[in-house]
């Protein structure tokens, strides 16, 4: 029997159950939901969401480091701590305003930039006729196996001065910068360079002029940007390549025997189908470019001229080099703010609504498998309606 | 999210912090007694290391072995993977390592909330340290822990390149001109004369030899003296002129890579060169020289110490090794093994000796200055460093001004 | 309506150029792609002196196994490798299950409170693992767990990432299939084994191959929870070798050749799994 024929009792039949029925199976699935979820419950509960509740306390108390944070003597000290970061002109809040400037500009390229590349990638290496497919799928899988302190230590090498990179610009004759060194942000340079119009020069937000806060990434920050999407391109393939495989290719072939070029089939087909799969892509990529820490601690710890400061590592500096434990989980949580408040805008845009899009796929999974059967049935008829064809059978 | 589950996860982490609050150590106040008035105990004394390498690992284990058998009591050395973190965890956790390194960052932090004990004034061979190396680890007037070994900046100077641009030892920069005569000769083509990395770790001899330096004598912020404005618009002139220039310009991550791949003849750095020299440079022939004089003589120094954990399990034992481990004869054989200097005044003399080509080294200890150190000094530093990389078209001036206004307000 | 080119094997496949130029493509991407890989492996083989000068270089004159040799005479790898793997392949199973049984329940099954539970873990992903290092150092301690193995792989059994992945994953599954079984009188969780989970391998092979190298790569968790030399793991013990000043040199070679080795298992299980990321079945709405 056939689920499409299962489907349609399924429908016929709904309005017959009893209530009875349904609120025992109500109760049975809410235990089985419990329990399932126990384990990451459990796991989650203590190991992370305690330790979050603890960071928590210590960004509004005076713990210094020494002692448990819930040991007496650790006194409660209201917003001081935010309010050095987020306000006023001091060093810290200027540190932090930079911080955010430069995380910024990395979420803004990083994440669009790596959605896309995946993408593609997965697409290639899905093609049925490709050969040698699991090679290439572990060559673009390798800088993602690689630790990322080796990754690190190897771009050193490659964007040094002298390295690989301005070599094979050299081929083109165009000058290499001293990447890792540079500390000229990109708009800067393509503005011109040099001090900016006057108007701009006035400290704003956090002590930093609006001059400064359009700079863009620095050259060095975008050696960083490169390496972060060359590191997580081959992850977010393979999440691609799952959600790909998961679709199967029927309905694709049928819109190819429709009629529709690869341009089409991709927008109109595989595109809306793979939606889930880039909102989780999107998301965990926001949630990574935001907390960058690992790249700038082993390579340039927050130089050239600060360009590379992220508000993770400035988190780390403040409260381990400087034991000021306050005004590190202080910006912790207000970067924690800021990722759930560019996470909610994302799901904003994107309108998710994860029963319909399944409805969607499913429905046109059940079409293009009615199709595939009529067309390899021999003279066969169409068991069903062509998706977006409105001529009649053919 | 429904009331009952958020009634049910409030009592979770209510329950668990209570349970923990339960089973917490308590913690004393800092212990203000003498340690050697504590009674001797035979705890087993950890020793936190960051090493360098085998050499450093090897030497270490084995002076802390040879005390362990000479006093009886347990000794481990622990290589950490990542110094602060574990050195963290264990103070917040209430079970520290008994000694570890301290680096003259660290201290102000770690002696402002009680992490480590202030012994300094306890230990017998107190008198012998470099009183400039006492002054660094001396926080809120107290001494808190003995130096370990330090390192100075010196001129270093590439032997063939000196000599095939016709200079003789004679020619070695004693003032501001000589230095800067010399480097002009010795800038040929794309390599300068002289090469340093951009941070105040390496500018800051010129401050001192001009009688300058970010602290006053009281350790007051004097950032925009007179004296330092003279000192940057000396290394200004210099990077101008194209006879020297900041390693990362030369794409060098510091003055030692740029000195080693032959982008520069002469690099102002510290005697761990002659180790990165040794691995990984092997092939210059290089010389070492006390840096020129500005006004008066002026290099700067950097200096870790073996702290000891206010919380550690034995105290005694752990001053007694760090004693044992500051002796002359020690403190030489670890010059010997991976390349530090002694930080005791009664090793000079032997190490002079055994070590004539880290003469200008020591000697340097005479008049070494100490970059501020205090809670919060890091941040300003490093502020610092990030204007300084485009001094070339700053003024002097402005940046000294904003480093004075960060540091008034670390320091007073 | 046009004829299907009946000509090629797979309908619609065009030969000829455009199936050269993605070839070229793919090839050009992959040399990109690997050739920081085999820079490493270069350098491994070099003097320290050698891997700093010439450090871009694929090829040396004077190979040397010097940086192995260090790695494993004056270190304890074997005793790492062994920690490694323990840790890496308890999590991995731990991992697969309870991140696809939370996954599932988020996704399909109602209960209450499912949202709040789903706004914690969102929470938890937001937070910068930095500022939780030394709490969740407190509370492994307070637990009893420090400095042992349930302490080292306890922590990491479910990490939210995968729930987050497996959850969006049961979503896109059709709920016919779910429905269907339900009618036919499975309970949830035969519904889940038997049902849901095969038509979810593609995800499931991915989780195995994230999770593997997530706890096999992890470092920060392995100081925080450890101290002893007899729990070191590989991660731990690589950074142990070369932690203190510049005074020794840049050390690639032996952080290179480390990390290279700790490169093959990773690289193994991938290419292993990645295979068995083709969906065979397609499904249970076929004929």
């Amino acid at each position: 029997m056939s689920t499409t024929q299962g489907l349609a009792r399924t429908a016929a039949s709904a309005p017959a159950r009893s209530a009875g029925h349904h609120s025992r199976l109500n109760r049975a699935q809410a235990g089985a939901g419990w329990l399932f979820v126990a384990p990451m419950v459990v796991v989650l509960g203590i190991f992370l969401f305690l330790p979050v509740l603890m960071a928590a306390w210590v960004s509004v108390s005076d713990w210094n480091g020494r002692g448990a944070p819930w040991a007496p003597g650790v006194n409660f000290v209201g917003g001081r701590n935010y309010a050095d970061v987020l306000g006023g002109q001091g060093l810290a809040a200027r540190d932090f305003g930079v911080s955010i400037r430069n995380n910024l500009y990395y979420v803004i390229l990083v994440v669009p930039i790596q959605t896309a590349l995946s993408l593609v990638l997965a697409f290639l290496v899905n093609k049925r006729a490709l050969r040698a497919k699991g090679f290439y799928r572990t060559a673009f899988y390798f800088p993602s196996v690689t630790s990322s302190v080796a990754i690190t230590v190897l771009w050193l090498f490659l964007f040094s001065a002298s390295g690989a990179v301005n070599a094979v610009l050299g081929w083109f004759s165009i000058n290499g910068p001293n990447w890792f060194a540079d500390p000229d942000g990109l708009i800067h340079l393509m503005l011109g360079g040099g001090d900016g119009p006057d108007w701009l020069q006035a400290p704003g937000l956090f002590g930093i002029s609006g001059w400064e806060w359009l700079a863009g990434p620095s050259v060095a920050m975008t050696a960083f940007i490169l390496m972060a999407v060359f590191t997580t391109s081959g992850t977010f393939m393979l999440l691609f390549l799952a959600s790909l495989q998961a679709i199967g290719e029927e309905t694709d072939e049928a819109a190819m025997v429709d009629g529709a070029n690869a341009w089409q089939r991709f927008r109109y087909v595989t595109l809306p189908m793979l939606r889930p799969t880039i909102f989780t892509v999107l998301t965990l990529g926001t949630i990574g470019t935001w907390q960058v820490f690992d790249q700038i601690y082993t390579g340039t710890r927050g130089g050239p001229a600060k360009t590379t400061l992220t508000p993770a590592y400035l988190s780390y500096d403040a409260a381990f080099v400087s034991q000021d434990w306050g005004r590190g989980a202080a910006i912790a949580f207000v970067l924690f703010a800021i990722i759930v408040a560019f996470t909610a805008l994302q799901r904003l845009i994107l309108g998710r609504d994860n029963d319909r899009t399944s409805r969607r796929i499913e429905r046109a999974r059940l079409q293009a498998t009615a199709q595939t059967a009529a067309h390899t049935v021999p003279g066969g008829s169409a068991a069903g309606p062509t998706i977006g064809s409105s001529d009649g059978p053919s | 999210m429904p009331r009952t589950t958020r009634a049910a996860a409030t009592s979770l982490a209510a329950a668990t912090l209570l349970c923990l609050t339960a089973c917490s150590n308590g913690f004393s106040s800092a212990n203000q007694t003498p340690i050697a008035s504590e009674s001797a105990n035979t705890n087993p004394v950890t020793v936190l290391i960051g090493s360098s390498g085998d050499a450093e690992t090897t030497s270490v284990k084995t002076a802390v072995a040879a005390w362990s058998a000479k006093s009886g009591i347990q000794a481990e050395v622990k290589v950490a993977s990542d110094l602060t973190q574990q050195a963290t965890q264990g103070f917040a956790g209430g079970k520290p390592d008994d000694v570890l390194y301290v680096s003259t960052d660290q201290l102000a932090g770690w002696a402002k909330n009680g992490s480590l004990e202030p012994y300094g004034d306890q230990l017998s061979n107190k008198a012998d340290f470099y009183p400039g190396l006492v002054k660094a680890f001396t926080y809120d007037d107290r001494f808190y822990c003995a130096p370990k070994d330090f390192s100075t900046l010196a001129l270093v100077i590439n032997k063939s390149m000196w000599s095939d641009a016709g200079l003789t030892d004679a020619d070695v920069p004693t003032t501001w001109d000589q230095l800067e005569a010399v480097a002009k000769k010795l800038t040929k083509g794309k390599r300068v004369g002289l090469a340093f990395s951009p941070e105040i770790a390496r500018v800051g001899v010129f401050m001192a030899q001009a009688g300058g330096g970010l602290l006053s004598q009281d350790g007051k912020a004097q950032a925009d003296a007179q004296a330092n404005v003279d000192a940057l618009t000396y290394v200004k002139k210099l990077l101008s002129e194209g006879v020297a220039a900041f390693s990362s310009d030369l794409g060098a991550g510091w003055g030692g890579e740029a000195f080693g791949k032959k982008m520069a003849a002469m690099t102002i750095e510290g005697n761990w060169i002659t180790g990165a020299m040794t691995s990984t440079y092997s092939s210059v022939q290089y010389t070492v020289a006390e840096l020129p004089a500005g006004t008066q003589k002026g290099t700067l120094q950097f200096t870790n110490c073996w702290g000891i954990a206010a919380d550690a399990d034995n105290k005694a034992g752990a001053l007694s090794l760090v004693e044992f481990l500051t002796t002359t004869q020690q403190q030489l054989t670890f010059a010997k093994d991976f390349g530090v200097m002694p930080s005791v005044q009664s090793a000079t003399e032997q190490y002079k000796t055994d070590n004539p080509a880290m003469v200008p080294f020591i000697n340097g200890a005479q008049y070494a200055q100490n970059l501020p150190s205090m809670a919060g000094a890091a941040d300003v530093l490093k502020d610092f460093n990030s204007q300084l990389t485009g001094l070339k078209g700053k003024d002097p001036k402005t940046i000294l001004a904003s480093t004075q206004k960060n540091l008034q307000a670390v320091a007073g | 309506m046009a004829r299907p080119d009946t000509s090629s094997r797979y309908p619609g496949e065009r030969r000829g150029a455009g199936h050269l130029a993605t070839y070229v493509v793919l090839s050009l991407l992959a040399i990109v792609y690997i050739f920081p890989f085999l820079v490493q492996i270069a350098n491994s083989f070099k003097s320290d002196e050698e891997a700093t000068t010439a450090g871009m270089s694929l090829w040396s004159p004077n190979w040397t196994t010097a940086a192995y040799t260090t790695l494993f005479n004056n270190s304890n790898f074997a005793l790492w490798t062994l920690n490694s793997f323990i840790v890496t392949i308890v999590v991995t199973i731990g991992r697969v299950f309870f991140v696809s049984l939370a996954g599932y329940s988020l996704a399909r099954l109602r209960f209450p409170g499912r949202q709040g539970v789903y706004l914690m873990l969102l929470a938890v992903m937001s937070v910068p693992m930095v500022v939780l290092l030394i709490p969740k150092f407190l509370v492994i301690k307070s637990l009893g767990i420090y400095d042992s193995y349930p302490g080292m792989i306890l922590p990491l059994l479910v990490d939210a990432a995968g729930v987050f992945i497996m959850k969006n994953f049961f979503e896109s599954i059709p709920v016919a299939v779910e429905e269907a079984a339900r009618i036919d009188g499975a309970g949830t969780f035969r519904t889940f084994w038997s049902v849901v989970l095969p038509m979810a391998r593609p995800a499931l092979m991915t989780i195995i191959i994230l999770s593997f190298q997530g706890s096999w790569n992890e470092l920060n968790h392995f100081i925080v929870s450890t101290q002893s030399p007899e729990l070191t793991t590989l991660t731990k013990g690589v950074a142990s070798l070369a932690s203190g000043q510049l005074s020794a040199g840049n050390q690639y070679p032996i952080k290179l050749a480390a990390a290279a080795l700790m490169t093959i298992p990773v690289a193994v299980i991938f290419f292993i799994f990645q295979k068995r990321i083709m969906n065979a079945s397609g499904g249970a709405v076929k004929e």
